[in-house]
């Protein structure tokens, strides 16, 4: 300790200061640096920060009192702005009223839904599960704006008391809607902090998420307190996206980026200390002020001031301390009554794949417009597409899925695989270079897994997504990753055992084998060593690190394999359209999506692949039924689902959290004639949900009768304690 | 100029057999449809819309500003009027028509427009290309079709995804004729657009009557022609130094009327590669006329208004008195707003701004952007009085103040219409094939979209548009500033500079 300070922290806060000097000197610009350019500049940052810190205090919040680290909070912004505009500016009302209307009545009302309906079922749900309902919700939001105020319409918000009134401060002029985000913004801080740490209902709210039941006993109210905790949050996020929407256009990806940034600055402050947080936000903006006015990155590095935040999200994490292991506590999803899919099943299984797929694309079978052998060069495009994507997401099932190491870059180890296959194999197309592409790929992941196995839970998901948002705006866009040509394809044509895959059908078929390999790679390493590892970390890093499993090693190497596969994937990917979109096409939202799809299929079970690859039958549906005419109502159905399928796919996982193939697969496997545990099992269960519910230990009110006979059923001792005439009968 | 000049004479005779199967013996109207055929036979409606005076007007304006080929083209156009008088012979009557290649029936011609629409990031975003293909297609069909058969359309979203964009390529290879109106961001790979086979088994391509190419790949296509041109040296590998045509009459104008001593900010558009790259040229066009820049920041979607003030803070340090932004009318809103919110003298600046500020989102701004100036390469929307095709045009949209992607996807269907029309002149409705209507492009060195926009030649993709017409925000509204009178534009050969350079190495962020 230095000061009190971690070494750690000093080391890794000095390397950072002296790489970000060293970088200053390279990319200066030249500007003359005047203490009027200085004061603006600084003014600016601070500005910035304070829209930043109200985000970030909205965070702060709601993850200190629910638990629950909220990816909505942007998209309660962005539909909060949406509808201030539409009272204030589209139908008039007053400003004051307006945002009273918003702030104080809908948001609220909105967060209080969001815990009723969906938040509290996700109580004992793995953090997987509560990240990926909470990214579904954002999805869900911003597509009901696009289709209520249709986005694409440029529109302001005004300031509050107009842009030209405020002080005036010499060199420049702070104009009142600034002064008011800034006094507002410090407000909230010092306000919640002061609620959580010094009022009941603030030592409530932390009681509960601390321990839900024990808050309880204690005379706390959980469902009133997350209800306000919830609120709480949505009032937050109101409040910012209605100040920030002025500086930005009412545009809603623009607004909800915002977020990242408002992550970075929670991180700063450790996800629960509000005045870090505030200060983490301000410190991003003056960076990125200075940064902007002051540094050149030439046209390579054109992305590179934005990347202030992911950078410090990254630095954050990295100097966080180790994660502790969690003793004295089992997790909930511990409960599991998985089996090892048998070799020859998995076997059997990937040749039916095959099968089917060449049986569908060569027309063997004819199936009318559902045909697939029918499809045309666009139909199989977009399933060549898809396919790809579905190659991606696979590689997240030995991560997230077993080993339970949450990742939201699977795109950024795709392009970077892309990247290294367009390096070697060049103009050649030469397939073998695929095979090396899985092995560079593999540091890369391993290079990613050394925080990562210092993590866990919600900083590792921000860590990944800070890696993948820097590789997007700094590593992709360099023309040297991804060149530019003039004409023509930029990834060549695969060529493997002779063959050229020019042919879009031949093309699929060679993925759907690809796919088939990693399926039944996974239900091998599933049944291996390493795979039981994973499965042990997931469940329990004390009880493995006890057992004597190497916790780092198994997370590195869980980590190498994931992005070999999604490397080799990621060469698939590009080779589809033959050219990559290096700046939009790595885009985080769409590395969201696939982490959605996986997660709604049932990211543990390595047959949940089997799902992903109906995506590219789904959309060869689509585009069939579309040319088919006269069914408008299909097809319009075919847009809802598009545009709020994956969504709502995700929030089933309140329900099942385990996702879509897990419950397909469990009524499905009791009629294969060798499945009698799957019988069993259904069986079984069936017998227990004849019994009543026992609710939550007798605190909301008392227990009956017949819940008591049931805790005794389940605790065995039923016929020692219950006299023949029952409870009911002996107390009266 | 020669093929021009035939395939002008081959129109105006077809015109004149055309004009009189329209049933329609009002003389005046035949002036306003130069490039008639079949489809364009002058009707009741056109004549409602326009007055008697104006074309005298047209004549007038356009005589000052046109050249001499522009002025024999509208010396053949004038002709017109005689052909009503014409023995009526109905062209498509005598023949039996036949589907002559994919897209083509005895009844229809499928056009196929692709337009990024449905991206979930910018939902809708050039849904006014689809819309004005379709009031274009809609138009056609009223006054009789396209050689003689109705015109289909189809839709394509590309939904600013490069695997989409091929996608339209596909279908259009399969379903349509030719693509009109396309206005997609990603067309990076045209192997299946420039490859794809006829109706005879030929790998020509289909003819692609794009408004805005992007990319160098779609720029330097062989099988699209765009209204928006490209400007651009092709072929191009990419990277390298590319030869580029920029338009700076608007900046010229600024040099000589407001002050020779113009040096300030200009913002370029940094999101895309080929943003930057389309936009460089005209900053060091800018140069090269006298104008001084004193620094020339990036732009994003993503940078808030507070972010401007950096850009204030160079104008305020060089004491600049201009400021341009290649970036929409967004951009502009931010920055003039941020330079009124840090107490700048905005109105010793000339605030000028392209067709992206000429938008009713911009007006809606309010006071924050009087005097901006604004330039165009056509009439703008409220001078229909002085351009028949802007009429037409305004009527068929039916939107008082329609996206310019609706402009130039109309005027896509313009150039493909006059294409076809010339081949049926030379060889009659059966004539119609793919490889005609490339052809036929190919050969095209001035199309103006009947005198509501700048001619272009089609020759080459190298050369820019050399006309241009200025406007100001003045009370909320855009007036018309430079030159003066309505339905005149600005085509001076030296509102062009040609520069080559490595444009994407240019950029200094």
């Amino acid at each position: 300790m230095i000061f009190g300070v971690r070494h750690s922290v000093v080391v890794a806060t000095l390397l950072a200061t002296l790489g970000a000097v060293v970088l200053a000197v390279l990319t200066w610009k030249g500007s003359q640096v005047t203490s009027e350019s200085f004061l603006v500049t600084t003014y600016i940052g601070l500005f910035l920060g304070a829209l930043w810190a109200m985000y970030a205090t909205g965070l702060v919040v709601v993850y200190t009192t629910t638990g629950v680290f909220n990816f909505a909070q942007g998209a309660i912004g962005v539909f909060s702005a949406f509808l201030y505009w539409e009272l204030h500016v589209n139908r008039g009302w007053h400003s004051i009223l307006a945002l009273f209307v918003v702030v104080c009545l809908f948001a609220p009302a909105l967060g209080v839904t969001l815990d009723a309906v969906i938040m509290r079922r996700l109580r004992t749900a793995s953090l997987v599960v509560q990240l990926m309902v909470t990214v579904a919700i954002m999805v869900l939001l911003l597509s009901v704006v696009g289709d209520i105020w249709e986005a694409d319409t440029p529109r302001r918000v005004p300031y509050l008391f107009g842009i030209n009134n405020g002080i005036d401060l010499g060199p420049s002029q702070l104009p009142w809607h600034r002064l008011i985000v800034f006094v507002v913004a410090i407000a909230i801080a010092v306000s919640m902090r002061f609620l959580l740490r010094r009022t009941r209902i603030g030592t409530a709210m932390r009681a509960v998420v601390d321990n839900r039941e024990l808050a309880a006993l204690n005379g706390a109210r959980p469902n009133v307190v997350s209800s306000t905790s919830w609120a709480l949050g949505s009032m937050l996020g109101a409040l910012g996206g209605i100040l920030i929407a002025p500086e930005l256009g009412l545009d809603p990806a623009t607004l909800n980026n915002v977020v990242i940034i408002a992550f970075a600055a929670a991180a700063f402050g450790a996800l629960r200390n509000l005045p870090m947080a505030v200060i983490g936000a301000m410190l991003i903006g003056l960076l990125r002020a200075h940064t902007g006015a002051w540094l050149d990155f030439g046209p390579d590095f054109r992305f590179a001031h934005l990347a202030v935040a992911p950078l410090i999200l990254l630095f954050v994490v990295v100097a966080l301390p180790q994660a502790r292991l969690e003793v004295g506590r089992l997790a909930h999803h511990l409960r599991r009554h998985e089996r090892y899919t048998k070799w020859w099943e998995g076997l059997i299984g990937c040749g039916v794949v095959i099968l089917l797929a060449v049986a569908f694309s060569g027309g063997w079978l004819d199936f009318g417009i559902w045909d697939p052998g029918a499809w045309g060069s666009r139909e199989l495009n977009s399933a060549n597409e898809a396919m790809a994507l579905a190659l991606i997401g696979l590689s997240l099932v030995p991560l997230i899925g077993w080993a339970g190491q949450i990742n939201f870059a699977p795109l950024a180890f795709a392009g970077f695989g892309a990247f290294v296959y367009l390096k070697f194999a060049g103009d050649s197309g030469n397939g073998y270079w695929i095979l090396l592409v899985g092995l560079l790929c593999a540091p890369l992941g391993a290079l990613v897994a050394l925080p990562a196995a210092r993590l866990r839970g919600l900083y590792l998901a921000l860590m990944t997504m800070a890696f993948a948002q820097a590789m997007s705006l700094i590593f992709f866009p360099h023309p040297w990753v991804m060149p530019i040509i003039g004409t023509g394809r930029q990834f060549p044509h695969i060529e493997l055992f002779g063959v050229t895959f020019d042919d879009r059908r031949g093309f699929f078929l060679l993925m759907v084998c690809v796919f088939a390999i990693f399926v039944y790679g996974l239900v091998l390493l599933r049944r291996s060593r390493y795979g039981r590892r994973w499965m042990a970390i997931n469940d329990s890093q004390a009880a493995a690190a006890t057992l004597g499993v190497p916790v780092v090693w198994t997370k590195v190497v869980v980590y190498a394999v994931s992005a070999s596969m999604a490397g080799i994937a990621g060469v698939f990917w590009a080779t589809v359209s033959g050219n990559v979109d290096s700046v939009q096409g790595f885009d985080l939202l769409i590395g969201f999506n696939i982490v959605l799809l996986v997660a709604a299929a049932g990211v543990s079970i390595p047959m949940a692949g089997i799902f992903l690859i109906f995506i590219p039958l789904f959309k060869g549906f689509g585009l069939r039924l579309e040319d088919a005419g006269n069914v408008d109502f299909l097809v319009t159905l075919l847009d809802i689902m598009t545009t709020y399928g994956p969504g709502l796919m995700v929030l089933g996982m309140v329900f099942n959290p385990r996702g879509a193939i897990f419950e397909m697969g469990r009524g499905f496997s009791p009629i294969l004639p060798w499945r009698r545990d799957a019988r069993a099992e259904i069986a079984a269960e069936n017998a227990q949900k004849r019994e009543p519910e026992i609710g939550e230990l007798g605190i909301d009110r008392p227990f009956t009768p017949e819940e008591v006979i049931a805790i005794d059923r389940r605790l065995g001792i039923l016929d020692e304690v219950v006299p023949k005439e029952g409870y009911g009968t002996a107390r009266s | 100029m020669k093929h021009f000049r035939l395939l002008i004479c081959l129109l105006a005779v077809f015109a004149l057999v055309a004009a009189s199967c329209g049933g329609n013996d009002d003389d005046d109207s035949g002036a306003d449809a130069p490039d008639a055929a079949p489809t364009a036979a002058p009707d009741d409606s056109m004549d409602d819309e326009m007055d008697d005076s104006m074309d005298d007007e047209m004549d007038d304006s356009m005589d000052d500003e046109m050249d001499d080929s522009m002025d024999d083209e509208m010396d053949d156009s004038e002709a017109e009027p005689v052909a009503t008088e014409e023995p009526e012979v109905d062209p498509c009557e005598a023949v039996d028509l036949e589907a002559t290649d994919v897209g083509i029936t005895s009844d229809t011609i499928t056009v196929l427009v692709m337009a990024d629409v449905g991206s979930p990031l910018a939902p809708g975003l050039f849904q006014g290309s689809i819309d004005g293909v379709k009031a274009w297609a809609d138009h056609v069909n009223s006054e009789g079709g396209l050689a003689c058969r109705q015109v289909e359309v189809l839709e394509h979203d590309s939904a600013i995804n490069p695997t989409e964009t091929t996608n339209g390529f596909l279908v259009a290879c399969e379903e349509a004729f030719a693509l009109v109106g396309t206005t997609a961001l990603f067309a990076l790979d045209t192997t299946d657009l420039q490859s794809c086979s006829d109706a005879h088994g030929n790998d020509i391509g289909v003819p692609d009557f794009a408004y805005i190419t992007t990319e160098p790949p779609h720029q330097c296509s062989v099988v699209t022609f765009a209204t928006s041109r490209p400007n651009s040296e092709c072929p191009y590998s990419g990277r390298g130094p590319r030869a580029v045509q920029s338009q700076v009459g608007h900046a010229q104008w600024a040099l000589e009327n407001i002050s020779s001593d113009l040096h300030g900010v200009y913002l370029v558009p940094s999101d895309l590669p080929s943003t930057i790259a389309s936009t460089m040229p005209q900053l060091r066009s800018f140069q090269e006329i006298g104008i001084v820049i004193d620094g020339e920041p990036g732009v994003s979607g993503f940078t808030t208004q507070s972010e401007y003030g950096a850009f204030i803070q160079v104008m305020r340090d060089a004491g600049s008195n201009f400021a341009y932004t290649g970036s929409d009318d967004q951009s502009m809103i931010k920055w003039r707003s941020e330079a009124e919110a840090q107490g700048m003298d905005v109105d010793s600046i000339t605030w000028m701004c392209q067709l992206a500020c000429y938008t009713p989102s911009f007006l809606e701004a309010g006071d924050v952007i009087e005097n901006t100036y604004i330039w165009l390469w056509f009439l703008p929307f409220d001078e229909v009085e002085h351009n028949q095709e802007l009429a037409d045009f305004m009527v068929a949209i039916d939107d008082p103040f329609p996206p310019a992607w609706a402009a130039g996807s109309w005027a896509d269907g313009v150039l493909f219409e006059q294409v076809v029309n010339g081949i049926v002149a030379e060889g009659g409705p059966n004539a119609l094939t793919r490889q005609a209507v490339l052809d036929g492009a190919r050969s095209l060195t001035s199309f103006d979209v009947n005198g509501w926009w700048s001619p272009a030649d089609y020759s080459t993709t190298e050369n820019i548009m050399p006309c241009f017409m200025l406007m100001q925000v003045q009370n909320n509204e855009f007036v018309r500033v430079h030159p003066s009178a309505p339905g005149e534009l600005d085509c001076d050969p030296d509102n062009v500079v040609g520069l080559t350079k490595d444009w994407g190495a240019e950029f200094g962020g």
